[in-house]
């Protein structure tokens, strides 16, 4: 393309109005020309400004959560992606074999669903997992900002960047827990190599009074050892921390509704569940 | 350049192009309450343009959430000195949704779809002096200005995403005088808005 052609179609090109093949051909001139090629810009800055002349029109209020919501899902895809990058490096360690699966005091059907899945578990199995987590904790972002309740969202998200955090640490170990039954609460978690465990949940009903959900982590003797509780607001979310705990390879984390602080065995039924996989595991 | 100022390209910038520049930094940065931010400065112009363009209040959000999507993964690739944060904005808007109506209309060729904004135009700094005195009433009048038949061409272009052989078909107008609308019109503009003469073209 000449020169002349382009001054020809500067006009078009300013206002959008070329064919594909066209556009191409005048960028493509552009970058390479050696002269300056002013009518562009002297055409092309006027064209911003037609955007103010349009009758204003007020977008609908539930908008803004939408799009709030599928920046806070690509975030945390952003996230995830960056997991399964430091978690293929960690891939790549030697991690002890995974302890026997655990025999747990918990109903047969949830033992055997999370034996299932503990069985399962592969190192492709545990990305695709980090993935399927980010996609449940998009979906709770969702909810949350739809509730309007953006400061939620955003405590919740901190608490799964930092389980996603923990996570791609070498050592670590991951859980995506859910309700045995069903789509009731769910979250996941991070079981670090000293034993420490970070946990983001959602949809969790609201404690009332001394009610707490007490936090298990059952190893391979199958009993269930508190590691600490927490109460639940309005919101359904909550982010719990435990230091070092005693938990091992392919521990069960459960949790359960409890009506006070300090319970020493757990009361059924489990409210969520899931069993910790390290990438080798 | 034919610009008279001759200020550094980026020079020249107000006070609430400065603020926006702030919250796209933040939003490169991964901040959601930045992007809440610039939606709410920006949601009734961004909102307009769509509609405007799209005709269709379902279409208008998915454009306006596309946009802003965009603006919230590209933020990093906001370059200065290429006009302001809100005239980036917008014309990430402008493009989804001309992008959304020839989508609808199977007989256009489709643009390519891309990720990012198209390349922005080096704007002269005169207006980024004008652009914190243009209003809606500023440009309406100059568009008034206008010949119908100018007038004409520059909205089916920018407003209904038609190319300028469509321009010329539709308005049964040879194409080199639909060029010379859309070129005329544009320099009419230009000159009413800035007060500054045709240049050098």
């Amino acid at each position: 393309m000449t020169c002349d052609e382009v001054r020809d179609l500067a006009a078009g090109f300013v206002l959008g109005a070329l064919r594909p093949e066209e556009v191409r051909a005048v960028r493509d001139h552009l970058e390479t020309c050696p002269e300056a090629h002013a009518e562009i810009a002297e055409l092309g800055g006027v064209v911003p400004y037609l955007a103010e002349a349009v009758e204003p029109v007020e977008p609908p209020a539930g908008l803004k959560a939408r799009i709030l919501a599928a920046a806070a899902a690509d975030l945390e895809m952003r996230t995830a992606d960056a997991v399964v990058a430091a978690a293929a490096v960690a891939d790549a360690e030697p991690a002890p074999a995974p302890e026997r699966a655990p025999v747990v005091r918990f109903p047969e059907p949830i033992e055997r669903a999370v034996r299932e899945r503990a069985r399962r578990a592969t190192p492709t199995a545990w990305l695709v997992r980090i993935a399927a987590a980010a996609a449940i904790v998009a979906l709770a972002g969702w909810n949350v900002l739809l509730q309007g309740q953006l400061s939620d969202a955003r405590s919740y998200e901190d608490g799964v960047a930092a389980v996603l955090e923990v996570a791609s640490r070498p050592g670590s170990q991951a859980a995506i827990l859910a309700d045995p039954d069903g789509d009731g609460p769910r979250g996941i978690a991070a079981v670090a190599a000293d034993g420490s465990v970070v946990l983001a949940m959602r949809d969790l009903p609201a404690t009332s009074g001394t009610e707490i959900y007490e936090a298990w982590v059952i190893g391979g003797d199958g009993v269930p050892v508190p590691i600490g509780g927490f109460a639940v607001g309005g919101d359904g979310t909550a982010v719990f921390t435990a230091d070092a705990t005693t938990a091992g390879h392919g521990v069960t984390l459960a949790l359960t509704r409890e009506r006070a602080p300090g319970a020493t065995t757990p009361t059924l039924p489990i409210v969520s569940a899931g069993v910790a996989t390290s990438p080798a595991g | 350049m034919s610009d008279p100022v001759g200020t550094v390209p980026g020079r020249v910038v107000s006070a609430a192009d400065a603020a926006d520049r702030a919250v796209l930094d933040r939003i490169a940065a991964g901040e959601l309450g930045a992007l809440e931010e610039l939606y709410d400065r920006y949601r009734t112009i961004a909102y307009s343009i769509a509609y405007r363009i799209t005709t269709d209040a379902a279409l208008a959000e998915d454009v306006l959430q596309d946009a802003f999507l965009g603006a919230w993964r590209n933020a990093a690739r906001y370059v200065e000195g290429r006009g302001s944060v809100k005239t980036w904005l917008l014309s990430i808007v402008h493009h989804r949704a001309i992008d959304a109506v020839r989508r609808r209309r199977p007989t256009t060729e489709l643009p390519e779809r891309e990720d990012a904004p198209p390349p922005a135009l080096t704007l002269p700094d005169v207006w980024a002096e004008v652009a914190g005195n243009l209003d809606r009433d500023a440009v309406r009048a100059a568009l008034a200005t206008l010949s119908d038949v100018q007038r004409e061409a520059i909205e089916l272009a920018y407003f209904s995403g038609l190319t300028q052989v469509e321009i010329a078909d539709r308005t049964a107008t040879p194409l080199g005088t639909v060029k010379s609308r859309m070129r005329l019109g544009l320099l009419a503009l230009r000159r009413e808005l800035t007060g500054i003469g045709e240049g050098t073209s």
